[in-house]
């Protein structure tokens, strides 16, 4: 679907559930509105919309496009509604449990023995969150982090995974941990956020670094040619330069400040039947673990090598659990290492410095150590 | 003295924490107490945030929701690299015609859209505060005032202020009490001179980004691209001793030096767009069409011209500003049609800013308007219309000119589409419109059709002449614009020894005002006068008693437009010698 048909499905939907009636023309929908959305949407209670900019005046139809205003007034107005809501994950596939454990790497090809102990109604939480890191300019993304409150356990979601099929439910009441819950996942966004934040830092503060050194320089060397030029000159003038300089930097500095905020869009309690399963492991092993039909992820296991928690997992002969990301690099790091045929001749080595496999020889510092400082 | 850079800013090994809204406190406290709006409403709420994501400026997002805006390529290059290699802050010096006011729109409606500016404030000569007003609220869809009271700087976050009220106090200090998200000054070579209190007031405003619009950023010597770059982006020249040092030849400051570098630093500050081959407008073609009056209509032009000039040089002497006003508008409308003329002579026969003498005068003077029936320009107009076999746009300046035009001109069995501002805009819409049908005449009042699509057609009739010489170009500037690929022909009518034929001498005879690009004139009349505009030297001019002061007057004024159209011609020369390739690439 092109972005324009997002946007069309999305506005027509929207109106809809703000119990507007809609009837499409060729170009332009007429739209009569509840009065208390009337108001909110500023508009009269039966109006045009267009969705091509050049129909826009034909019976002073509101346009939808990015930056109208007709559709940040829709925006800001569906923000506002659909802030939590409960839904009950009923009728999973018979096989879910199955899917799940192959899914997660643990299927009986792979000598792993399954057994459900029980399986019982549990709740997870599903966090949205909009991030917005501004500086001269502005980024912004999506995220969606569920919560196991029985567990304590909080993941990043998919966004566009974030809906499988559920029935609503409002008999859930508010969940006793939800503050709990809530700054779970704040914790998991912030990991999950940790690099783009922090290489948006990087970017901005070299831009920061880039113009103060450019105020500093332009300013400072116009006070010595001041100087230069008439050394008993007035001492009012060169104040006035640096004056000028310090404004420029707190115009600067205000410029390329960077901040990363988040906020909490909306949360969904979800009730889902979650398995209680004993896995068996090649070697006599074994692991208590839970499945959700809701998510299908498992819970329960760490990885021996990195105690990561985040399968998908793959078990060893010898009884061994490794996640995916441990066994790649294992397997990595016992591929044989031949010397390359190369008719190309070994690059020249400088005396005192390190052998081709240590640029800086062993004492040499790493390369981002001796990199061009490129923070302030 | 320098501080080391790393004493300016944080320490490099510190993580960019994300800051949780305080607000998610509430929505906390709130949630699940009552029972939810449904998953369709949760589902949209999503789907509401991720459509309105901002992902820095990998692409444009707002050329969808201007009206009346072509997509230019150039534009939209010029928009992205300031957003994002120049960081919000440049010179817009594209050539005159090239929409630098669409660019600086376009560059503002990316940020606003953004939330990066909620506070914009744009510095124009006083001339052209209602011209970007208009042109922000019905291209751009921006809320923008124009600053009328001190209180504006408060309350109004989107604000348009003439650069001489702003910079005077108290205004002043209102405007550098706040900071700007974006500044936009026009016509920025205004700021030539960074000892003028035009430089000091604009560098004294507290900014995140600003665009500074300029067709000629050197009009005579180059400590003026100096002073410009630096109120910008102090240090992209050096400093100034360097500067002169490396980018100024000789003593001789207008001759710059090291040219190929010069335009390397430029190009980090400054976008440059020109007219080339794929660019160049159609040529246009002037038709004069003098008109010789009726002896009926001579002598009401006469009697209403001697009323002026009578009233004009009272001997009180103490003439009120709105009487001043009402003879310039009876002037004008005499020159349009004895139809505009009638109704005002009637209301000015019982007005109280004239005596009852005058009042007397005037009465008669309507009934001598209302007994002419038929206007000679409109019958040589019908002869015109039915030799052009083709669309054409009629303008005149005055609603009830158009009435009589329309009937004349359906008489004749024109198909006529009648747009002016007492239109609601559904019908102006319509207007457009048919036009663009089955309508062969365009028939307008000076809102013609401003930032409408016309190129289709290519003949603009010019039924009578505002003294105001952009308005005219406004006009043409409907067809003659980006996108035309005809030639496009310019027909005047005018009435011999009237004020029009004054203006034709000056504007057609003397500067070749029709062979302008549209944008040039205002450049060149920028430079006449600083302090009266061109329609009250036409008036000043007109109401001298003697024919032989009028002559000499208009002599000596269309003298002053010659010089200024050669001193435009040459800062246009120096402006392409520098600043030839700032700009990597000739618009396509």
């Amino acid at each position: 679907m092109s972005e324009a048909d997002i946007l069309r499905s999305f506005v027509l939907e929207a109106l809809a559930d703000l119990g507007a009636t809609l009837s499409n023309d060729a170009s332009l929908v007429w739209v009569t509105v509840p009065e208390a959305i009337r108001l909110d949407l500023e508009v009269p209670s039966t109006f045009a919309l267009t969705f091509d900019p050049t129909r826009s005046g034909e019976f002073e139809a509101e346009l939808v496009a990015p930056g109208s205003y007709f559709l940040e007034k829709l925006i800001s107005l569906v923000t506002r509604r659909g802030r939590w809501d409960s839904i009950r994950c009923e009728n999973p596939a018979a096989d879910w449990v199955s899917i799940a454990l192959v899914e997660a790497g643990l299927a009986p090809e792979a000598g792993v023995a399954a057994q459900v102990q029980e399986t019982q109604e549990t709740m997870f939480l599903l966090f949205s969150f909009r991030v917005t890191l501004v500086s001269d300019e502005k980024r912004e993304a999506f995220h969606q982090i569920a919560v196991s409150p029985s567990t304590g356990a909080g993941w990043e979601v998919d966004p566009a995974r974030a809906e499988p099929g559920g029935i609503p439910d409002d008999r859930v009441g508010p969940p006793p941990d939800l503050e709990s819950a809530y700054r779970i996942a704040t914790e998991v966004l912030r990991k999950s956020s940790r690099d783009v934040a922090d290489r948006f830092r990087t970017a901005s503060l070299r831009l920061l670094e880039e113009e103060v050194r450019r105020i500093f320089g332009y300013f400072d060397r116009t006070i010595e040619e001041i100087r230069g030029a008439d050394p008993d000159g007035s001492q009012d003038l060169l104040l006035a330069v640096q004056g000028e300089r310090d404004r420029r930097l707190t115009e600067t500095l205000e410029r390329f400040d960077p901040k990363a905020t988040a906020s909490l869009c909306a949360i969904r309690a979800i009730l889902t039947p979650t398995a209680r399963i004993r896995l068996g492991f090649p070697g006599g092993r074994s692991a208590d673990v839970s499945i959700d039909a809701w998510s299908g992820r498992l819970n329960g296991l760490s990885c021996d090598a990195c105690q990561g928690t985040e399968g998908p997992w793959r078990p060893g002969a010898g009884g061994e659990i490794r996640c995916a990301t441990c066994d790649l690099t294992r397997a990595a790091s016992v591929r044989p290492r031949g010397r390359p045929r190369s008719g190309t001749p070994p690059r020249g080595r400088r005396a005192g410095r390190g052998t081709a496999r240590s640029p800086g020889g062993s004492k040499g510092r790493s390369r981002a150590a001796s990199a061009p400082h490129r923070g302030p | 003295m320098s501080l080391p850079a790393t004493e300016a800013s944080p320490p490099a090994d510190a993580s960019l924490s994300l800051q949780f809204d305080a607000a998610d406190a509430d929505l906390l406290a709130r949630a699940f107490r009552t029972p939810g709006d449904g998953p369709r409403a949760w589902r949209l709420n999503g789907e509401a945030h991720r459509i309105s994501l901002i992902d820095g400026f990998d692409r444009l997002l707002a050329w969808p929701s201007l009206r009346g805006v072509t997509r230019y390529p150039h534009q939209e290059k010029t928009c992205v690299r300031v957003l994002r290699e120049m960081r919000g802050r440049a010179i817009l010096a594209d050539e005159v015609g090239l929409g630098k006011t669409i660019e600086a729109g376009l560059i503002l409606k990316e940020y606003a859209i953004r939330g990066l500016v909620h506070r914009a404030l744009i510095l124009t000569p006083a001339s052209l505060t209602g011209q970007w007003r208009e042109e922000m609220e019905a291209k751009f869809d921006l809320p923008f005032a124009v600053l009328r009271s001190l209180r504006d700087w408060e309350e109004r976050p989107f604000l348009i202020a003439s650069i001489d009220k702003a910079k005077r106090p108290p205004h002043r200090a209102a405007a550098q009490g706040r900071p700007w998200d974006l500044v936009i000054v026009d016509e920025a070579h205004r700021l030539r001179n960074r000892l003028s209190v035009n430089w000091r007031f604009v560098a004294g405003v507290s900014k995140k980004y600003m665009l500074l619009l300029t067709a000629t950023p050197v009009q005579n010597d180059m400590d003026e691209l100096f002073n410009l770059v630096s109120l910008l982006k102090p240090g992209a020249l050096q400093t100034y001793d360097r500067f002169l040092e490396r980018y100024v030849g000789s003593s001789d400051r207008r001759v710059p030096a090291h040219v190929p570098e010069l335009r390397d630093r430029l190009r980090d500050v400054m976008v440059r767009n020109r007219r080339g081959i794929a660019f160049t407008l159609p040529p246009r073609r002037v038709h004069s069409l003098p008109v010789r009056l009726s002896p009926a209509e001579r002598r009401l032009y006469d009697d209403v011209t001697e009323f002026v000039r009578d009233a004009y040089w009272s001997a009180s002497g103490r003439m009120s500003w709105a009487a001043r006003l009402t003879l310039i508008v009876l002037q004008r409308e005499i020159g349009s049609s004895t139809f505009a003329v009638a109704e005002t002579l009637g209301r000015l026969s019982t007005s109280p800013l004239f005596g009852l003498e005058e009042r007397e005068r005037l009465e008669a003077l309507q009934a001598d308007a209302r007994a002419i029936a038929t206007n000679v320009k409109a019958t040589h107009l019908v002869a015109f219309l039915r030799s052009l076999g083709e669309k054409a746009l009629v303008f005149t300046q005055y609603l009830r000119t158009l009435r009589y035009l329309q009937g004349v001109l359906e008489a004749d069995g024109h198909r006529v589409a009648a747009y002016h501002g007492g239109l609601a805009p559904a019908a102006k819409d319509a207007a457009v419109h048919a036009f663009r049908g089955d309508r062969d005449i365009f028939l307008s009042t000076e809102a013609g059709g401003e930032g409408r699509n016309l190129q289709f057609a290519r003949t603009v009739v010019n039924y009578d002449l505002p003294w105001n010489p952009l308005r005219i170009e406004q006009r043409i500037g409907r067809v003659h614009r980006l996108g035309q690929d005809r030639e496009v022909y310019v027909v005047n009518l005018w009435a011999r020894d009237t004020v029009e034929a004054y203006l034709m001498e000056l504007l057609d005879r003397k500067i070749h005002m029709f062979e302008l690009v549209v944008g040039e004139l205002d450049l060149i009349l920028g430079t006449l006068d600083e302090r009266r505009s061109f329609e009250d030297l036409m008036m000043e001019i007109w109401t001298l008693r003697q024919a032989e002061e009028r002559r000499a007057a208009l002599r000596q004024l269309g003298d002053a437009l010659v010089r200024a159209r050669a001193q435009y011609d040459r800062m246009q020369e120096r402006n392409d010698e520098i600043l030839r390739d700032v700009s990597d690439e000739v618009p396509a």
